[in-house]
């Protein structure tokens, strides 16, 4: 319901200081998540492990720990996208 | 059931030759001959193969199909096929080389007799960025090596510590030359980090879809 009466009212042209400031937070939100559970983010940080470790700068140690670590976020996103949890259904409408 | 049902084809990818068939021995998946077919002028390198998940993750695989391709790169130019193509049979392969014909035939053109090589350049740890320089010295390496390249490709910085990455697609004979430009690159830039690779098959140089909406070499 809030998120419908939130989208009329701003269909409406009608701003509600209140809402706003909710859905501005919700923007965030989901800004922050993206961030975060960006695979691209994730490939970029396996690659860097990878080549910190061709150069000799981490030991293999250090890179098998970490190379798992992202492994393990990586399959995490992708069924966190598969299943398609960032997708929010108000159940209350 | 005929062997056809029972296996599928992997290709590792094309090269253009008159034979009938060239076999590369038993050095495919599973310890399967590697054998080309015909299609026109152009022979897609391949095995016979039961039916498996590819998966980007198993190192054995990876280094199995690029093995497959260092070994033909040493005889052919290629064009790659992305990791884990399989058909189902040897009618869609075919099909697959009638579809891509046209894209492979200027594909070649643009691969044949040459190879890719990379280059990457990585600031030591806790270095101190001057931007202004930093863009001199990038221009002056972009600058430099596509002088002694046909074309060449910037990949993604995944690092702030990169300040290069980039592909360049460089013609057979002339690898000594762009190998001789990138030492005296490095000579002059001694407190940078390098790593020059290849020879590789041109992946960042093709990129035909066929069958597929999906990204990323032949497919």
């Amino acid at each position: 319901m809030f998120i419908l009466d939130d989208l009329l009212l701003r269909a409406l042209g009608i701003s509600v200081p209140g809402l706003d400031f909710v859905s501005t937070l919700e923007l965030l939100e989901n800004l922050a998540y993206k961030e975060l559970y960006n695979p691209e983010n994730i490939k970029n940080q396996i690659k860097e492990n990878q080549m910190l470790y061709e150069f000799g700068e981490i030991s293999k140690y250090e890179f098998e720990n970490t190379k798992s670590r992202l492994m393990e976020q990586l399959k995490f996103i992708e069924r966190f996208e598969e299943m398609n949890l960032s997708v929010r259904a108000d159940i209350l409408t | 059931m005929s062997k056809d049902s029972e296996s599928g084809r992997y290709v590792y990818c094309i090269i253009k030759a008159h034979e009938e068939k060239i076999s590369f021995g038993n050095i495919g998946f599973q310890g399967k001959e590697v054998y080309t077919t015909k299609y026109k002028e152009f022979s897609p390198v391949l095995s016979d193969i039961v039916f498996k998940k590819f998966d980007v993750e198993d190192e054995e695989d990876v280094k199995t199909h690029s093995n497959v391709i260092n070994e033909v790169m040493k005889e052919h130019s290629v064009i790659p096929v992305a990791y884990g193509m399989v058909f189902k049979n040897k009618k869609l392969v075919e099909m697959s080389m009638k579809y891509g014909y046209k894209a492979m035939k200027k594909a070649m053109k643009i691969v044949d007799n040459r190879v890719e090589l990379g280059v990457k350049v990585i600031l030591p740890k806790d270095f101190d960025r001057n931007e202004q320089k930093l863009d001199q010295c990038k221009s002056e390496f972009t600058e430099r090596l596509k002088q002694v390249s046909f074309d060449s490709k910037n990949l993604i910085l995944f690092s702030e510590r990169l300040l290069i990455n980039a592909s360049f697609l460089v013609e057979v004979d002339k690898v000594q030359a762009f190998s001789s430009e990138v030492e005296q690159l490095r000579s002059k830039y001694d407190s940078f980090n390098f790593q020059y690779s290849g020879p590789w098959s041109p992946y960042n140089f093709v990129d035909i879809h066929i069958l597929s909406r999906q990204k990323g070499g032949f497919r």
